[in-house]
This record gives structure tokens, sequence and C-alpha cells, in this order.
């Protein structure tokens, strides 16, 4: 018998994510740091080799020159692998010419000679934009179980959020009847989570049909699922109750950095059952000075911290000097802050410097979030200072940003 | 790099308590997040030394999982590498050898598959940022045959421990090696060896089976000695700190030592001489409400509930609420009770203080725990 892989998964990682701007500025939203030591995309990819597939396409196409780097040979995740592994999968020229990927049906459409090398039974399709803990094998044994076409994994949202995502509608066996996205008037509230599990014959086909509609925008949510909905195949809705969120704005972000904070915090890091693996840099440990206070804090390694912190994430290579005082914050790598300064409700990107006695932010309960775009130097005087300045309060999606 | 790296992973001379009771010396924990070894071989490394061996005869189980191929140090290449290289009975000899010299002679075969021309080897005594590359060039330009590693400053060194002292003329040139009981410390005007010598590959080979055929056993004084009329013996003389870690109390104060900024400063802040380890896949460490944190190295993975003041702690490790730690070294994922207070203590991995205990030693007498136990 030929060698196989029971599932590929293919992760879709080529979004500009233009709402988390600046973060995305330079780099993939997949490869944003985040909770202090990881990138986005470690959670997908530790859901895949944690729930025992170790083939993974990455498909890139934004900013991708990080997020290779990031993602190297695999070897954080143990996907260096002879057979199987992590691929990145880039746009490519060929005999017939080449395109940009078009949708993210289209981005798999043209990778199927790698899907194919693996001959699955089921592709996994994800998206590496996305914060959760999930075990896919569970959801692809339901699949099975179901005996269906395609299963979508579904969160039950608030109705009032309902018309932001993709919305199923299901009968009692959990069969979806109808697929709307984002509808201005939605008739169920369980949402799509971008998680996709197919039976590889079935969406192939499909691919290919989709791809001779000139019509078609190439998007598994617009144009794939509601074709295999109107064919009549068997699309069934995976319910999850885990803890997942979509970072796409810079107050989701913010928000989903602040649930790995608390005694027993809804996004749980040091969960022994589930790691989530990510690349190391090389760092000392961290050193908190004499005049430190650190309360409800994350704090990653290489930081030398002699100032008050609370409420906040830190990543890798910060300085806090004495008297500096920050709260509610997203701290990214290789940032000062310098002596005095106060630094509230805040995103602050990799390699910037607050200088000494600034004032950065406010109160999260009267202050907009700020946010600080990497290899900027804050000083001077004025109360809000950076460059960018969201103007998307908690959890409501508007994500305007304004220049400061 | 025209050099080949030996490290010594034994402790030859003497051996430091309990700490070393289930392990080799070079995988000691050190630094909240380090083994000794990760200096030795980072120093290498970083002194452009590509082709490395590790000589261990005992207790290697943790030293072998910890560098595996060396590919945190990018050894694990197809021309040069990193091999740890385990005992074995040698020419009719002992399985466990206990001197340096006796170590090379037993891989020999190792030294004569290499292509380098001069050979570094050292013991793991004396921890630093140590650039090798800049006592090579010394032991070039001198024209010496053996070119001794020493320091003037000896950091931590336990009065008591038995100490190798050179005694240099002002050209550098050894004029006496002294290998005494070290009761009280160093000799003047000596300067105190690490057990880390620069030698040409043929030379040493050659030394090698003369000394098998003499049943020669020891290198300072079969070889070294011996050759300090006739031949060039120069000391090199450290200007990087050096720590040394002979006994439970100076490994607890060479720990304690990197909350010294300058010395965390040289050990671990030159960009281009880094210390690497193997990394784990910690969380960040999370610090509570209740956490207060002072002059204090905290790895990656631990939870800090309590008081931590003056002390070094590993990753994994969980201070819980109420619980005062100072003055300690605490090892991997240790557990320290509610309400518990520890003073000059030093916890092995895998240790559970229960709530409410009291532990204290002293900076001259630590309290130690040993790895796995319960209190």
């Amino acid at each position: 018998m030929a060698r196989k892989k029971k599932c590929v998964a293919m992760l879709l990682a080529g979004g500009q994510g233009s709402r988390l701007a600046p973060l995305t500025e330079n780099v993939a939203k997949p490869a944003v740091p985040f909770g202090g030591r990881y990138r986005i995309i470690d959670f997908s990819l530790s859901n895949c080799v944690n729930s025992g597939i170790d083939t993974v396409g990455v498909l890139t196409q934004y900013q991708p020159l990080e997020l290779n780097d990031y993602l190297g040979t695999g070897d954080p995740w143990d996907l260096d692998l002879n057979y199987g592994g992590l691929h990145v999968l880039p746009p490519y020229q060929a005999a017939k010419g080449g395109d940009w990927f078009k949708g993210t049906a289209n981005a798999i459409y043209q990778n199927q000679k790698f899907i194919r090398n693996y001959n699955p039974d089921y592709i996994l399709v994800l998206s590496g934009d996305h914060i959760y803990k999930m075990n896919y094998d569970i959801m692809i044994q339901e699949h099975i179980d179901n005996d269906a076409d395609a299963t979508i994994a579904v969160m039950d949202v608030p109705i009032e959020e309902a018309s932001r995502f993709g919305i199923m509608s299901t009968d009692s066996t959990g069969r979806i009847t109808e697929f709307a996205e984002k509808p201005a008037e939605p008739k169920s509230t369980l949402a799509s989570m971008g998680v996709y599990v197919f039976n590889t014959d079935k969406l192939l086909a499909y691919l290919e049909a989709d791809e001779q509609n000139p019509e078609s925008d190439n998007d598994f949510g617009k144009n794939v699922i509601p074709a295999m909905l109107a064919g009549g195949e068997k699309l069934h809705a995976y319910l999850y109750a885990g803890y997942w969120r979509d970072v796409g704005t810079l107050s989701s972000y913010w928000s989903a950095n602040m649930d790995t904070l608390g005694d027993d915090p809804e996004l749980w890091l040091n969960d022994d059952g589930w790691r989530i693996y990510y690349r190391h840099d090389i760092q000392a440990p961290t050193y908190l000075g004499e005049h430190a206070s650190l309360n409800n804090c994350n704090v990653a390694a290489g930081n030398e911290i002699d100032g008050h912190v609370s409420d906040s994430v830190l990543g890798s290579n910060i300085i806090i000097e004495e008297g500096a005082a920050v709260k509610d914050c997203v701290i990214m790598n290789n940032v000062v802050i310098e002596a005095g300064a106060t630094v509230e409700y805040a995103i602050i990107d990799r390699d910037v410097r607050v200088c000494e006695g600034v004032k950065v932010g406010g109160p999260k309960e009267t202050t907009e979030l700020t946010v600080i775009a990497a290899g900027e130097t804050v000083g001077g005087t004025g109360d809000l200072l950076g460059r960018f300045c969201a103007g998307d309060g908690p959890g409501d999606g508007a994500n305007e940003r304004k220049e400061v | 790099m025209n050099m080949l790296g030996l490290i010594f992973a034994d402790k030859h001379n003497n051996d430091i308590g309990e700490l070393t009771a289930r392990r080799t010396f070079a995988a000691l924990p050190f630094g909240a997040r380090y083994r000794l070894i990760d200096f030795f071989i980072s120093n290498m490394t970083n002194s452009g030394v590509r082709n490395i061996g590790v000589v261990a005869t005992t207790k290697y189980e943790s030293l072998m999982a910890h560098v595996r191929y060396g590919g945190e140090w990018d050894l694990d290449r197809r021309k040069s590498g990193i091999i740890v290289l385990p005992p074995f009975s040698y020419f009719g000899g002992e399985v466990r050898y206990e001197n340096i010299l006796e170590a090379l002679q037993a891989n020999i075969a190792y030294i004569r598959e290499s292509k380098e021309p001069y050979v570094l080897f050292t013991c793991c005594d004396a921890v630093g940022n140590i650039d090798y590359a800049a006592m090579l060039e010394a032991h070039v330009k001198s024209g010496a045959r053996f070119t001794c590693l020493c320091t003037k400053n000896p950091l931590n060194k336990e009065p008591g421990v038995q100490t190798t002292e050179f005694i240099v003329a002002p050209d550098g040139r050894v004029k006496d090696i002294l290998i005494h009981d070290g009761a009280n410390g160093q000799t003047e005007g000596a300067y105190t060896g690490t057990h880390t010598y620069i030698m040409g590959r043929d030379d040493l080979l050659g030394i090698l089976e003369e000394s098998i055929d003499h049943k020669k056993t020891s290198l300072r004084k079969d070889v070294l000695k011996p050759a300090l009329n006739d031949s060039k013996v120069m000391a090199y003389v450290a200007d990087e700190t050096l720590m040394f870690i002979d006994s439970d109390a100076s490994y607890l104060k060479s720990n304690l030592d990197l909350l010294n900024s300058d010395i965390r400063r040289e050990l671990f802040g030159q960009e281009l001489r880094p210390i690497i380890t193997r990394a784990g896949n910690s969380s960040p460490a999370y610090y509570s409400d209740d956490s207060v944190t002072t002059n204090s190295i905290i790895a990656a993975g631990s939870v800090i509930e309590g008081t931590v003041r003056n002390s070094i702690i590993f990753r994994g490790v969980h201070i819980k609420k109420g619980a005062v730690v100072e003055n300690c070294v605490i090892n991997q994922d240790s557990t320290i009770g509610e309400g518990a207070v520890l003073n000059y203590a030093i916890l092995d991995k895998d240790v559970l203080i229960n709530d409410k205990r009291l532990l204290s030693g002293y900076i001259t007498h630590p309290f130690y725990v040993k790895k796995g136990a319960v209190i």
C-alpha cells in the first residue's frame, strides 16, 4: 500500500490583517507576536500537532519574509519530517503562467499537487489568525461518524454579534440547512470559526468547479460552502464550546492577550496537557531589580525590570527602568520604558523606546487604546503620544484608526 | 577554526556533594535556565570551535539529554559537530578515569581522527564568558608548547578544596605548578588554574602515546611539571570573571552573583558572545496580584504568588501564596507551599515543600534538598 496521510491541514496565512495595522505593517498577521512568547500562528500549528496532524501546508502571500523565517523547517512544532511536516506554500509561476492567490479557495486549488502527494482522506482548512486551543481529531472523528462531506466548526455567539460572522442554520441532527455570510438578520447564532474538514475528493471537485466559474470570488465562505449546500452535499456543524478568538482588530487582540492573565485564566498558556509550541530566541532569564513590582503579569525571558508592572503581558528583552509604571499593556520584544515613564492601556510593538518621564495612554475606563508602532521613539511632551491611536472601543469591532 | 574542543564533564578532583549525586558535574543546573556545560559549549562556538567532544564517565544521562546533537549551538552539521564520549575500556585500563590525562588517553582515537592542529581541553570548574580565540592567539603568538588558563581572582573558590596554582614569571612563563589542599586560600602571588589548556594536536598525541606506555596518569605531575624546564609552558591570565563551583556554598554564591548587574551583563549581555542553552517550551512566567519580587532572576514557566528576594528561580517553579523565598536557588519544577519560609536553601529539581515549612541555612552552609524530595 502506498504511503498516505489520514489528514492534511491547509493553513491560510496570507491575509494582510489590515485592521490590525500598524502591527501588520511589515509582518503578516499570523506572525504577529502574542501572549509574550508566541506568534498568532503558533496556536493553529500547535493544535495540529497536538491533534496528531503532522502534515501542514502554510499558504503565504502578504509580507511573508518574517513569517517564513519564523516557520523555518517547522522544527519547533516537530514538523521537520521526511514524509509530511510543515511546508510553506507561496504563490508561484507555472508553465501556463501564475497568479497571486485570488481567494482562500483558490489558494488551496493552486496547491492540489501538494495535497495529492499525501493522498489524504480528509483536508482540514484552518486560518492562521485565530487564538484557540482545539482538538481537531475529535472534530474529524465526528465528521467520520456523521458520514459528512464537509464539517464546519461553529460557536454559539450572542445574537447581536451574529451578523459579523458566517451563520449556519442546522436541523436537529446538526446537518447544515442554510449558510449566510455576515447576514443582516441572522437566523441562528451558530457562527463559523473558519475551521473546515472536507472529504478530499469532494473538496477538490468543488474547487475545480469553483475555478471554472468566472463569477466566483474563490472564497470558502462566499462560494464553496454555498455551492456544496446547493449541490445537496452533506454538511455538518461541529459545535465547539472552548476558548476561541478572532484577533482581527486591535481591541480584540488586546483583549485576547489579557485573557492569558489571572489565577484562572480564560486562555491558560501553562497547560501541560495542550502545549503551545513556539520558536525560541536566545535569551537570558528575566531579572527583577530592587524596585520592581509585578502584579497580574505574564513575563517572558531576557527582561530587566525595575519598575511597576500590573495587568500586562510582556515579551522579551524589555527594559523597564526604576520608577516607570506599566498597566493594562501588551508589550512586545526589545522595548525600553525609561525611568519615570508611565504607559497605560496600550499595545507597544517591537523596538520601541518610551523616553524618561513620558506618559503614554491613560486609564482604560476613560481612554482609547493606544498603539505604538514598531521602531518608534516616544518622547517630548503631551499626554497621548505615538503614531497610531486605535479608535475601536472594547468589543465592538469598529476599527478605524487615526493618526495622532 | 583550527582548534578541537574537549570538555571533561566530570569533576575530577572532588565532588560537590549531593548536587552531583545523580548527574555529572557539567549537567549541573545554573542561573535559572542553564546547565554548566552551556557556558563551555557556547564559549567554544563563540570562539569559532566547530568540533567538540564531551568526555563523560558517569551519570551522564541528563547531560546527553541536554546536549543531544547540539542543534541549539548550530553544531548539528555534516562536517563537524558535538559528540558525547562515554567511557570504555582502553588498552586494558579502567573504565572510569579519574584524571584529565587518563580521559585524554581513553579518547586518543577521537583526537587522532580530528584534523585541527590545536586542541583545547577544559574541565567545567570555572564558569564565565571566556574568549578561547584570544587564548589561542596568545598561545600561537608566544610559541608556547602548553598554554594554561588561570585567574588572579577566583570568585567563590571554596577554602579547603584542592587547587592548582601557577607561579608565573613576568613574561608569562609558568615557573612552578602547585597542587595543594587549598586550606589556606590562595598562595601569595600565584594564579589559580581552571584546568583549561591549549596545545598542539600532534604534540598531545605523542604525549598520550608515551604516557600510556609508561602508565602515567597525571597531566600536572607527569606531563606539565617535568616540561617546565625545557618547554615553554605559558600562563594565560583571564580578564574574564571566573566563578568557581566546588561546593554547595560556592554553587549558591556563584548563582547569587548573577544578581550583580556587572557580572550578569558580562555573562549574558554580550551580543556577539551569547550563552546558549537548550530551550524548553515554557509559557511566560506568571506573577499574581499578591507576588512580591525583588532582586531576583526568575525564569519563564514559573508561577509566583508569594515573595521572592535575592533568589534564582528556574523554569516551572511554583511559589504559592504567603511563601517567602530569600537567598535561594530553586531548581526546575519545584513547588513551595503556602506560607513556607526558605532562606539560603538550594532546592534540586522536582522538590515539594509543603505549606508552612521553615527551612534555613546560611550563605556558607546552604540547606540542600535533594531531587524529588517532599518536605
